[in-house]
């Protein structure tokens, strides 16, 4: 399978180190496997590696993409399609004059600025966990970088789409944020689906971004996944935080045929908060496997990770999230709160929180409980005379309001709770009296 | 209203009821009394239908209907109102959604169009004071963090929107002070009248002086052992259970 990656490298950027390096790493390590640890309970054993040959290509015209989120376009948007930055609705690729933002694609710069903007970004060392950020470096066609240079007013939406799928080929999108220091804003990425027309083959995805938060910097991100039910996404996720700086993320799995999310965060310094909250919904046959872990590489550093997942159907949904608190990191705190719901037999849910402390004088704590719905909960809706579906989905909706509620965009949470909806049991009392 | 023959039922295997029989009238009020471990919450929660209580023989008719033979959904529409003993908290369910969804899922039962948002807001606010409770329980989750005190005013608010025909209240008087008592006393007397019927589940005396009772059932070992009028609570009052199970046995 490596051979036919290697193949892929475009002649005039395998010179490009970084390129070349990534690809020998992917190369060296392979696609991951059971034995992997943070890949124990993801088999791509049916994963066609001979779609990494090919990186897919620019649409030949403007493409449609509208995100639910955003149903009437009010927001700044980019479009990715197959990880090329193309026109979307507009004219031009990049909506003109963004408020606080500074936009622009590598693809435009020299290969020098493109190289010192890659090297501000350098990738983690834990090689494992990030196999797929590996093969994305090497074979991204082109870089979005978004610098937040003061306090944005309006959020940045990102709509990425992956479109004619051909089975042999997948896309690679890349997208690096620099917050300056203070600088505040808000970034969405929007992973849609294909319209189905043009679905040719199951897209197969491998996205990677990264985000720098310098000193006092305040970036809420988050990622949605809607994609197709066949759809294969792989999202690596690297967050680097200074001292005081504050990010929110949240991460929603609605959609997809197997989608693998992978946080990491490093705190590295002094007053770094990083609040993470994952919405990760298994339905039919999906598969979703989520992977967090923040590393407290400083004293006085506090990240919070809460996930709620629900799986349905034959479905099943992973969390992972470890608390690193390397030597020296006095005054960390940590907390980590899993909740995971089962709506049916055959569906499933793992999850491990895991602590590594190597430091004195920290507050960590975790908690993880799976279950099916209350009895008692569903019984007393049932005796006021709702339908046993409506209490069901009720039921699923309150479960979920943790999550939620944090959500701090109210159009967003909005939209995402309209998309969660329309995945649970009959919820037409939900609609009508949320 | 509610007829109750020769009823058995078990829980987790357990025998609780054994041929209990109970009739309740149109416009009546009837109280039943016992010691612990009697079955008296396992009789409102059986006639509520919760499904881990399992009949094992008998029949009830309410209202001229086969009630062990409707899910607990339809009980409910069809004019049966349990108050719980213990009301659940439902975080994220906002209070008024389900008293929405509740008195609308009754409505469409009787073939009625569903309420109007105002309309029905103003009346949960005139329903609300009348029960002494504060707004902010408007934005709340179902019970949430409430005392013990207000989710029993909760329950009793429930039942003032939804004007149940046969209301069982379990134990409604357990756990309230004094006032909490004479308000939720207050509001289950508002709802007496000669088209409804009310069973009151109490291990106490005291609410039986608000809420007078037109008879009063001694349960004990699963059966009604002993009926009479509101003479009988005080004098269950005054003696207890013991003279009662002891001339069963006897």
């Amino acid at each position: 399978m490596t051979a036919g990656v290697r193949k892929a490298l475009p002649a005039e950027e395998s010179r490009t180190e970084l390129r070349a390096g990534s690809m020998e790493r992917f190369h060296r390590l392979g696609v991951p496997t059971a034995r992997d640890e943070s890949w124990r309970y993801t088999n791509l054993r049916s994963l066609d590696t001979g779609r990494f040959a090919e990186t897919l290509g620019a649409p030949a015209g403007p493409v449609s993409a509208r995100s639910w989120l955003d149903p009437e376009a009010l927001l700044p948007t980019i479009v990715v399609v197959n990880g090329h930055l193309v026109a979307g609705a507009g004219l031009q690729w990049l909506p003109p004059e963004i408020e606080s933002f500074k936009i622009s694609r590598l693809k435009d710069l020299s290969h020098k600025e493109s190289e010192d903007i890659e090297c501000r970004f350098p990738a983690f060392s834990d090689a494992e966990r990030h196999r797929f950020a590996l093969l994305n470096s090497a074979l991204s066609p082109d870089t979005l970088h978004v610098q937040v240079l003061g306090a944005a007013a309006a959020p940045l939406l990102i709509v990425h789409l992956t479109v004619g799928g051909r089975p042999e080929a997948a896309a690679h999108p890349r997208v690096l944020i620099e917050a300056a220091p203070g600088a505040r804003a808000t970034v969405i990425e929007h992973h849609i689906a294909e319209p189905e027309a043009a679905a040719a083959a199951a897209a197969l995805c491998n996205s990677v971004t990264r985000i720098t938060l310098a000193a006092g910097a305040a970036i809420d991100h988050y990622r949605l996944f809607s994609t197709a039910p066949d759809a294969t996404h792989f999202d690596t996720l690297e967050v680097r935080q200074a001292g005081d700086s504050c990010c929110r993320q949240f991460t929603a799995a609605l959609g997809g045929g197997l989608v693998r999310t992978t946080l990491e965060a490093r705190l590295e310094a002094p007053g770094a908060s990083l609040d993470s909250r994952a919405l990760l919904v298994g339905h039919e046959s999906r598969h979703v496997d989520c992977v967090a872990l923040a590393v407290h590489a400083a004293p006085h550093t506090l990240s919070r990770q809460t996930a709620r997942a629900i799986a349905s159907g034959e479905s099943r949904v992973i969390f992972n999230s470890t608390a690193r608190v390397e030597a020296g990191a006095r005054g960390a705190e940590s907390q980590q709160s899993f909740r995971g719901l089962l709506m049916s037999p055959r569906a499933e849910i793992d999850s491990r929180p895991q602590l590594e402390i190597h430091a004195d004088e920290v507050k960590c704590a975790h908690g993880a409980t799976t279950g099916r719905l209350d009895p008692d909960m569903l019984f007393y809706l049932l005796s006021r005379g709702i339908d046993p579906a409506t209490a069901q989905s009720l039921l699923v909706y309150a479960f979920l309001a943790d999550v939620l509620g944090a959500v701090p965009l109210p159009e967003a949470r909005r939209a995402i709770e309209n998309a969660l909806i329309s995945q649970l049991p009959d919820s037409q009392l939900l609609r009508k009296f949320r | 209203m509610l007829t109750i023959a020769d009823l058995s039922a078990r829980v987790a295997g357990k025998a609780i009821l054994n041929g209990l029989d109970l009739a309740i009238g149109a416009g009546e009020v009837h109280a039943i009394m016992g010691p612990n471990g009697s079955g008296k919450s396992t009789l409102a929660q059986v006639l509520a239908g919760r499904a881990d209580y399992e009949v094992t023989g008998g029949t009830v008719s309410f209202d001229g209907r086969d009630l062990l033979a409707m899910p607990p959904e339809e009980r409910a529409r069809a004019g049966l109102f349990l108050g719980f003993q213990y009301p659940v908290e439902i975080p994220g369910v906002n209070n008024v959604y389900l008293l929405k969804a509740a008195l609308n899922a009754k409505r469409k039962a009787a073939g009625e169009p569903e309420v109007d948002a105002y309309e029905f807001l103003a009346l949960i606010k005139e329903k609300m004071k009348f029960m002494n409770m504060s707004e902010g329980f408007l934005t709340r989750g179902v019970n949430e963090g409430f005392s013990g005190g207000e989710k029993k005013r909760n329950e009793i608010l429930q039942m003032l929107v939804l004007e149940p025909k046969l209301a069982i209240l379990d134990e409604t008087d357990s756990g309230l002070d004094i006032d909490a008592l004479k308000v939720v006393s207050k509001g289950v007397n508002s709802l007496r009248d000669a088209k409804r019927a009310i069973l009151l589940v109490t291990h106490y005396q005291r609410l039986l002086d608000y809420v007078v009772p037109d008879r009063v059932h001694v349960l004990s070992g699963g059966r009604i052992v002993k009926s009479g009028d509101k003479a009988l609570a005080l004098e269950l009052e005054r003696r207890g259970y013991d003279w009662l199970t002891e001339s069963r046995v006897a």
